[in-house]
């Protein structure tokens, strides 16, 4: 379990975080949603000590972060950010080798070569393991990224809008990778995310942050509401029922319904 | 796997030539009968060579030293900024270390142990250095670490400024004091500064062997800050450690043979370019190598040339030739 309490932080006199408390459960998906600049990132960067906040305190299984060592840590936590670019040209497989690094800093042993091919495997680039990045498609990329996570062998996994630049084939592979990996292998996967309709087919909790607050949380029954979503985003939400399921539209649809009422019209 | 050996068997053989060159070629020109039949005169000869020969080794030694620190430093600061084109001595490391010289003369007057004493002296401006630039490399590598043209525009101005105000403070200073600072700022790789050559080699040897325990943290750097902190290194710790290393490592080669600009530039990259990998092991070790080669087999043929010029010029037009190639090139992808 991650807890957060009363977390602030700011750049200059720019409260990016405010008071923000909050528990991640076991076990499960959450997706972050909130418009550009709600703080989603900032959190995701507190929580994984890639910033210090200003104020407040986070627990990682009850510990606090602050008394553990980086490398502890990252046996516990993974962390990928939003587009990585990279200054050196590397393979596949050696990337997905760096995911050991906390656990045998740098000297790698038979388990670790076994958890790698593991990794490889499980995300299907072991038949490409030793093509350059620069020469795979950004889903391939996506996935060896992944796969590096997966050898690092964490509980808790962070991704910042793992599904950038993915078209929605790779899009839709790549969430259903993750809900194998809460399913199979255990993982808590905290998940930033643009597109309210993949948070809502594929994660078990919303939670909404709007000027460095949490707005609403909740189920996805919950959160798929025109209110809450309006609220959240300032923006003209419609939510549409198909096969049973919640989808929100959030562009166009004023004009399809004036377009609709015009057609009756002249009916 | 087969051009890689090639690589290093070339490179080593090449780097023992060029020393045996240097140490030995001088026998091959030298108009003097180097082995007379007479055994007086034999003996006499015998020690001339001895003296001479052991005169070089030294100075083999020291282009050894800075070639290894300069290179292997240059690796790890390209690292640390996340660039290819910058080393530390292109943003004014090693000018600051003649204006630390210069201030202290300038300060303490030179008569003071602080520069008289040849040791006392060296640990003195490698503290000064070390304060200066982490002070400053802090304040400006940080939040500009992928800027690489105003990083160059910054290091540009500070040498320059570095260098006046030395320039300037050796201008008021007494004519005596200016006279005896001379003998530590005027050194270059005709002029090595062989007295602090025991000092130099333990310092050489920390600094390689506090570098080379952190080799796969480096790898693990080189992802960038972000996914090296997701997978458990203290970044900026490692990054302070690393600058306190470089600091250190330049201030024991310009100590030694003087400035060099583009050694680094041109050893790492051409270290980079053969062996195309991520990996610092092999980096090092290949561009101290190439560091080396150049230092010592330019030196040597410019000696045998009769000085027609300098190898710091002959290093910085190549150097020079490059950086603006690997700068066109970036900018191109």
């Amino acid at each position: 379990m991650i807890e957060m309490k009363h977390i602030s932080h700011s750049y200059g006199d720019f409260k990016v975080l405010n008071d923000v408390s909050l528990t991640i459960q076991d076990n499960k998906i959450t997706a972050l949603i909130g418009a550009n600049g709600a703080g989603k990132s900032t959190l995701l960067g507190v929580v994984s000590r890639l910033l210090h906040p200003t104020e407040g305190e986070i627990f990682l299984d009850e510990r606090d972060i602050k008394t553990m060592k980086s490398k502890e840590i990252a046996k516990h936590l993974a962390i990928l950010k939003q587009t990585n670019q990279l200054n050196i040209r590397i393979t596949i497989r050696d990337l997905v080798s760096f995911g050991r690094f906390p656990h045998s800093n740098g000297r790698l042993t038979k388990e670790d070569y076994y958890k790698i091919d593991e990794a490889l495997v499980y995300m299907n680039v072991k038949d490409i393991e030793h093509k350059y990045l620069d020469e795979i498609s950004g889903g391939q990329r996506q996935r060896a990224y992944i796969a590096m996570i997966i050898a690092q062998d964490t509980k808790y996994i962070l991704l910042d809008e793992p599904l950038n630049s993915l078209d929605m084939r790779y899009a839709v592979e790549m969430m259903t990778i993750l809900q194998k990996m809460v399913k199979e292998l255990g993982k808590t996967i905290v998940v930033v995310m643009h597109d309210i309709n993949f948070a809502a087919a594929f994660s078990d909790h919303i939670i909404a942050m709007k000027d460095g607050k949490i707005v609403e949380q909740g189920s996805i029954d919950y959160m798929m509401d025109k209110k809450i979503l309006d609220h959240i985003f300032d923006h003209d939400f419609c939510i549409a029922g198909v096969n049973g399921r919640k989808v929100c539209i959030y562009y166009n649809h004023q004009q399809t319904a004036i377009l609709a009422e015009r057609k009756e019209e002249v009916l | 796997m087969k051009t890689r050996k090639h690589i290093w068997i070339w490179m080593s053989t090449i780097t023992i030539f060029s020393i045996l060159f240097y140490l030995f070629f001088w026998m091959v020109t030298t108009p003097y009968d180097l082995f007379p039949v007479d055994p007086e005169r034999a003996q006499l000869m015998q020690r001339a060579i001895i003296n001479i020969l052991s005169r070089k080794t030294i100075q083999v030694l020291a282009m050894v030293i800075s070639a290894v620190l300069i290179s292997s430093t240059a690796l790890v600061f390209q690292t640390m900024t996340q660039n290819r084109i910058l080393t530390p001595s292109l943003i004014g490391f090693d000018a600051m270390f003649i204006t630390v010289q210069t201030s202290i003369v300038f300060l303490f007057t030179a008569s003071s142990i602080l520069y008289i004493n040849t040791y006392v002296n060296f640990f003195a401006a490698t503290a000064l250095m070390l304060c200066v630039s982490l002070l400053m490399y802090r304040m400006i590598l940080r939040n500009n670490r992928n800027n690489i043209v105003f990083l160059l525009l910054v290091g540009m101005v500070l040498s320059t400024l570095s260098r006046s105000l030395a320039s300037f403070l050796q201008t008021i200073m007494d004519p005596e004091e200016f006279q005896s600072l001379t003998i530590r700022t005027e050194v270059s790789i005709s002029n090595m500064n062989t007295s602090i050559i025991w000092i130099a080699v333990p310092m050489m040897l920390i600094v390689l062997i506090l570098i080379v325990k952190d080799l796969k943290t480096y790898d693990v750097m080189s992802l960038g800050e972000s996914n090296a902190v997701g997978l458990g290194v203290s970044y900026a710790k490692k990054m302070n450690l690393a600058l306190i290393y470089i600091a250190l490592a330049m201030s024991v080669a310009t100590a030694l043979i003087g400035p060099l600009s583009f050694l680094g530039l041109i050893a790492v990259n051409a270290a980079r370019e053969m062996l195309k990998t991520y990996r610092h092991l092999p980096l090092l070790i290949l561009s101290s190598l190439i560091g080396i080669i150049f230092l010592v087999l330019g030196q040597a043929i410019i000696i045998e040339t009769g000085y027609l010029t300098t190898v710091t010029v002959l290093i910085s037009m190549v150097g020079g030739a490059y950086m603006i190639y690997l700068i066109l090139k970036e900018n191109r992808t």
